[in-house]
């Protein structure tokens, strides 16, 4: 069983692999030299958008995974961290005229920053308090930004503009490359099993001597840190950032859905979970009069993904279960519906 | 023999409810001392107030030369004390080495242990005490006893200088309870202090030199654990007065 596992895994490593490699060089047939070979063209603006969103996702989820699947504490709020990044990075570029590559650099920082004041407090709860304070949170910083004239107020801030898809591509790719290496690193750390500890039972992690307030909240600040980076990306791509686009309220909600359904608590698990659902996303945009009902389908989805695989899908490939009849209906029993 | 970890005056109230008041004994270096007291007495409380999980109100506790109250727990573990749970608390989805591997990378001053080495000495504590040809498996799928042998290796992989083990006896069988004896003094041999909560009576007269026994939230009588047992006090607090009072006649 475990060397089938072993095998399946590898096969799916490699699989991935390839197809990472195939996605990473397509951009490149859309520069000059590569046109003036006569190589065909196998992007356009809205493979750009796509493919750069998938990326931005996939920090998100992962980061998320961080604080909420790996230390367990259901942080709803981290779009906060998204938007102080922008804003950050934003202010430094249109306000002070710091250069991107430099101002990119402070989104991270602010946005752990900022999670080191709101952990310390907020991550003495435990559960729905936790989740509801961090999304009270998030929403309320949305608010201020919005009423902060230094930040653009209701008009937000516009940055100069750089032309270029392939840049803020590659951007968030590598973005999204660190969270998901950061993520597999933590999980073979000493301070990985901390937080796992913490996730399983909290009184007895702090009893065999692990220090959980500095754990929690260096795993928030951690998260808070990757988010930020992917929200400092996003301020420059998109140009023109205020409280609407920076700090949705849905993003949390996916984020999250990408995390339980790919799998959270693994590394991989939030890539898949980001690549399934944008994929959903994106299909359901593009459906016309059906895009309304996407917010119906994702919570659709994110119950029945809670209740049915609450181990991901990740774990039917090389994991520990199979997907059959019996595990969804051992699933639904464990749910105690 | 020295005194390892000294109690003094330990208060702790839950609201208006007195759990313990002026709690203070001593427990001697390398002595098994057992903690006994009818239930709702107080014992499970001021082991969480020794490993740090509650607050004293008042009093002090001490090990070695080292003030306990007032540090969290997590630093009271470092300093060398270890403790199990009446009602264990693995980490379920981690396996059985990797729980007890937990201590071993946390639960000690000083040098951090990096996962690989933890692992290690996660195996040999396992086969100490048992458990090692159960190192691979999930936790979930362990038994009961199983479970609260896990409890002590997590435990005895922070290399404590005093454990402390809650009721690790109850619900077993009379040869469970037997090994469990077995590895109790295999473990006070190697020179840990130990402090146990118990019911099993057998258990306390096996292997405690001395017991401390807790009443309503005080030391009723602490001394030789076959003379504790013999006072009428004790057996008052356990059965009742009428019971105590044909005792004393029979």
């Amino acid at each position: 069983m475990s060397e089938r596992a072993g095998l399946i895994r590898r096969v799916l490593l490699g699989v991935a692999a390839a197809i990472l490699t195939v996605v990473m060089v397509m951009p490149l047939t859309s520069t000059e030299t590569a046109q003036s070979w006569g190589l065909p063209l196998m992007t356009d603006k809205l493979w750009f958008r796509v493919a750069t969103t998938v990326a931005m996702f996939v920090v998100l989820s992962s980061a998320w995974n961080i604080i909420g699947g790996m230390t367990g504490y259901a942080a709803f709020g981290n779009v906060a961290f998204f938007g102080v990044g922008a804003y950050s990075t934003a202010f430094l570029v249109a306000n002070l005229h710091v250069p991107f590559a430099i101002a990119l650099l402070a989104a991270p920082g602010v946005a752990a920053l900022f999670a080191i004041a709101i952990g310390l407090p907020l991550l003495r709860l435990r559960g729905h308090y936790f989740a509801i304070a961090t999304l009270g949170v998030s929403v309320a910083v949305a608010e201020v930004v919005n009423n902060v004239e230094p930040l653009g107020g209701s008009n937000g801030i516009f940055l100069p503009i750089v032309r270029s898809d392939l840049l803020f591509f590659y951007l968030m790719a590598a973005t999204a490359i660190l969270a998901v290496a950061v993520s597999w690193l933590v999980l073979r750390t000493r301070f990985g099993y901390g937080l796992l500890a913490i996730r399983e039972n909290e009184e007895a992690a702090a009893v065999i001597g692990i220090n959980t307030t500095f754990y929690k909240v260096s795993a928030f600040a951690l998260a808070a840190a990757l988010t930020g980076l992917a929200g400092g990306v996003f301020a420059q791509w998109n140009v023109f950032i205020n409280a609407e686009n920076v700090f949705p309220v849905d993003y949390n909600v996916q984020m999250i859905l990408m995390a339980v359904l790919g799998g959270s608590g693994t590394a991989l698990g939030p890539v898949i979970g980001a690549v399934t659902l944008e994929a959903l996303i994106q299909a359901f945009a593009s459906g016309g009069e059906f895009a309304v009902w996407s917010q119906v389908g994702l919570g659709i989805l994110l119950a029945t993904t809670v209740i049915f695989v609450p181990r991901g899908i990740l774990d039917f490939f090389g994991g520990q279960s199979r997907l059959t009849v019996q595990y969804l209906r051992n699933s639904l029993r464990r749910t105690g519906v | 023999m020295s005194t390892q970890l000294a109690l003094a005056g330990v208060t702790k109230n839950f609201g208006g409810v007195a759990a313990l008041s002026d709690v203070s004994f001593d427990v001697q270096a390398g002595e098994i001392l057992g903690l006994i007291g009818p239930n709702g007495a107080g014992k499970t409380t001021l082991l969480n107030c020794i490993s740090g999980v509650y607050r004293l109100d008042a009093g002090t506790i001490t090990l070695a030369d080292q003030e306990l109250q007032g540090r969290p727990a997590f630093q009271i573990a470092r300093l060398g004390i270890g403790r199990t749970f009446q009602v264990v608390k693995p980490f379920p989805s981690m396996t059985v080495r990797q729980n007890a591997a937990m201590g071993a990378m946390f639960g000690r001053e000083g040098k951090r242990t990096p996962p690989k080495q933890a692992m290690e000495e996660a195996d040999a504590v396992l086969a100490d005490i048992g458990l090692g040809k159960r190192a691979d498996v999930l936790v979930t799928s362990l038994t009961i006893p199983e479970r609260k042998r896990l409890e002590v290796a997590r435990a005895l992989a922070m290399r404590p200088i005093v454990l402390l083990l809650d009721e690790v006896m109850a619900g077993l069988t009379p040869n469970e309870v037997d090994e469990a004896l077995e590895v109790i003094r295999e473990v006070n041999g190697r020179g840990v202090t130990i402090v146990l909560i118990e019911h099993v009576m057998r258990v306390v007269v096996g292997v405690c030199q001395r017991a401390v026994v807790l009443h309503q939230g005080r030391v009723l009588v602490q001394g030789a654990t076959a003379e504790v047992l013999e006072d009428d006090r004790v057996i008052e607090a356990y059965l009742g007065e009428r019971y105590a009072k044909a005792h004393r006649r029979g």
